[in-house]
């Protein structure tokens, strides 16, 4: 009895000298100037999901510098922590200082931006819309304890089909509809400028051009708006989008929609296209850049538009969220195709359960 | 045609090829997350990307070529044809196979040398004046084998080698000290594996020698434990693997960390595997990683390091261990 209680004070005698000449060597090396309570993220941004696409917004985020905490969020742990440790034996590369990771979602407090890529995918040839209710049962988990631990955030919402679980996302959260985004067609409308650039053999950041409306199947190119350094190509091709075109512009709009299926069906998923677009909103809504982009906002109100319905328009992205919205001129065949988009959005949204 | 409405040309002939082009030859989590790091710092002008899985391949092209808007890299091609690759200045070999849960590394190696008695004379043939990068692993001896099968001289041939080690262990003296990992200094050389070798007499913050304010460091008896962060620094690939079945941001990054040095000529020190042949006592052609100097000549030089007796002895077995490999080797 008496040996084990010796034993006792041994260990305990040398986890005290240890743990002193530990303090003793920090203490020799480092002086502190300041004592007080670590400071909090300044810009902090949380990524849910860690599937593809979660993991490549993350890695823009963090080689593009935008935020000084990364958190991330999954239900596979082991997935998770492995992630996380992969990005932070980088971290010598990078400027983000700390990078975390729980299933639990504390880890996310105080996030300025929240990405949602969480939720099932398209598997081949499946359409976008088919993985709605899926979706909303894991989005009935995931946005009010995201918005419990960051109440002053913006959500980006990327999980598809993103104008109806852009919609879920603000039913569930609450937040007024400024700081709820759906990452939308600001993709399609980066895979159209790349296209059309290509054609013309110049940068797509010099090539003008948006895409609208829903991110999917039914998106809308407005061809009247298509330009470079201003010259309006639907004034040098009045045909320009039409069935009648000489030129078959349409078939890059074609393209644009089917990129994604393209991808999918060659290596099984897209997310670097997608990792970088994000990354992009992310930008201008963390430096206030006041840019706009093509994202999904609520529309009801707008071009005839009577329902709560989450659509992608031009809207001036800065730190409070979505600042305004651009009045694009259309055409009418362009707002019937906006007004068909939001009946068949609303006509999912009605069925939903419980949001 | 628009386009003849749109445009005018004004230069008469075509402008010449890119200047500073990088390959990456293999598409699996290695090469993609190299890519993008590489996309990302803004490092090419052009970027190429072979594999053998076409559709893979194609993929992922277009996956980062819908990206184009918001990166400065105006061409991105691939193809399985090497052609594709010629008049690169870098280019960054991640192919082969990749170590299973709780596969050692140097368990990949007859199946690695024959992919490579492939790529590496197709690499040559296009781009015969490159910088090769080696990071499929057993990455020293992978890199012994691509210069032996290249040709080239000794400083166009490096292994991404202890790069990635060095980095993980500033990353975990960073967390020790609450500090970013570019201010904690340490350098893991030899073998970028189970036998790496830390160098403690190095190992400060500021000029401030940690092996002066503990003596015992990286000893059994340190109370500090840092031979325990080594540990770490070993176990840590295997512990990704683990639990996410692979490796791929660290290594992206930090193989894009080497070709900003290459491209940009900066003269910058890396822990690279080079040949070491003639150093500490090495007989054998073997590579190892010691701190190397990276410009856009390649590896022009070689830092002396002064090891202990057991360091050297250290790399000594490295060396006879990985010649104990290569001397089987069918080239």
């Amino acid at each position: 009895m008496l040996i084990t209680w010796w034993y006792f004070y041994l260990a305990a005698r040398s986890f005290a000298d240890q743990t002193l000449k530990m303090a003793s060597i920090l203490q020799k090396l480092i002086t502190p100037l300041f004592s007080g309570p670590p400071e909090p993220p300044r810009n902090k941004v949380t990524v849910v999901g860690v599937g593809q696409v979660g993991m490549a917004c993350a890695v823009s985020i963090l080689l593009k510098e935008l935020a000084d905490e990364l958190a991330l969020v999954d239900v596979v742990e082991d997935k998770l922590k492995g992630e996380m440790m992969d990005l932070q034996h980088g971290s010598l590369f990078l400027k983000t200082p700390k990078i975390v990771a729980s299933k639990d979602y504390s880890v996310t407090a105080n996030s300025r931006i929240v990405v949602v890529t969480a939720g099932v995918r398209q598997q081949e040839g499946e359409s976008r819309l088919n993985l709605v209710q899926r979706n909303v049962n894991i989005f009935k988990h995931i946005v009010p304890q995201i918005v419990r631990y960051s109440p002053d955030c913006t959500i980006i919402v990327v999980s598809n089909p993103v104008d109806v679980l852009t919609y879920v996302t603000w039913k569930l959260s609450g937040l007024p509809k400024h700081r709820v985004i759906g990452s939308g067609t600001n993709l399609d409308s980066a895979r159209f400028r790349f296209l059309m650039a290509d054609k013309l053999g110049i940068h797509a950041s010099s090539f003008n051009g948006w895409i609208l409306g829903e991110h999917g199947d039914t998106s809308v190119p407005v061809w009247s708006g298509t330009n470079v350094a201003g010259v309006n190509l639907q004034t040098l091709n009045p045909e320009i989008g039409t069935d009648c075109d000489k030129e078959n512009w349409q078939e890059t709009h074609k393209m644009v929609v089917n990129s994604a299926y393209e991808v999918i069906r060659l290596k099984g998923y897209t997310n670097w296209a997608i990792g970088l677009s994000v990354a992009d909103l992310i930008e201008s809504l963390m430096k206030n850049l006041n840019r706009i982009h093509p994202v999904s906002t609520m529309v009801k109100g707008m071009y005839g538009i009577s329902e709560e319905v989450y659509l992608s328009l031009p809207c001036v992205l800065n730190g409070g969220g979505v600042a305004s919205v651009i009045n694009m001129t259309l055409t009418d065949d362009e707002v019937a195709q906006l007004q068909a988009s939001a009946n068949t959005l609303w006509d999912i949204q009605k069925d939903l359960q419980d949001i | 045609m628009s386009t003849e409405k749109l445009l005018s040309r004004v230069m008469e002939a075509e402008p010449v090829g890119s200047r500073s082009k990088v390959t990456v030859v293999g598409v699996g989590m290695v090469g993609m997350a190299s890519a993008v790091s590489v996309l990302l710092k803004d490092l090419c002008d052009e970027l190429a990307l072979v594999d053998v899985m076409e559709d893979k391949l194609r993929g992922e092209a277009m996956d980062l070529q819908h990206g184009a808007l918001f990166l400065k890299t105006p061409r991105i091609v691939a193809d399985k044809d090497y052609s594709v690759t010629a008049n690169s200045k870098v280019v960054v070999v991640t192919a082969g196979a990749r170590q299973q849960e709780g596969e050692s590394r140097l368990n990949l190696v007859q199946r690695n040398v024959n992919i490579f008695k492939f790529i590496i004379p197709n690499i040559v043939k296009y781009s015969p004046h490159c910088i090769l990068l080696v990071v499929s692993n057993p990455v020293d001896i992978l890199t012994y084998v691509a210069w032996k099968l290249s040709g080239f001289p000794r400083h166009r041939v490096i292994g991404s080698g202890t790069n990635l080690d060095s980095a993980r262990f500033r990353h975990l003296m960073g967390e020790k000290f609450q500090l970013h990992p570019s201010s904690c200094h340490g350098w893991i050389i030899g073998e970028h594996g189970d036998s790496s070798v830390a160098v403690w007499s190095g190992v400060n913050v500021a000029g401030v020698s940690l092996q002066k304010l503990n003596p015992k460091m990286g000893a059994e008896d340190d109370g500090e434990r840092w031979k325990d962060v080594h540990k770490k620094v070993v176990d840590g690939a295997y512990e990704v693997i683990r639990l996410k079945g692979y490796t791929s941001w660290a290594i992206g990054m930090s193989v894009a960390d080497l070709v900003e040095s290459l491209l940009k000529n900066l003269h910058r020190v890396h822990p690279v595997s080079t040949l070491v042949q003639g150093l500490h006592g090495v007989k054998d052609e073997v590579f190892l990683s010691v701190p190397c100097i990276l410009g856009s000549g390649g590896l022009t030089d070689v830092v002396h390091m002064t090891l202990k007796p057991e360091e050297e002895e250290q790399l000594r077995k490295s060396a006879e261990t990985l010649w104990g490999v290569q001397k089987e080797l069918i080239l």
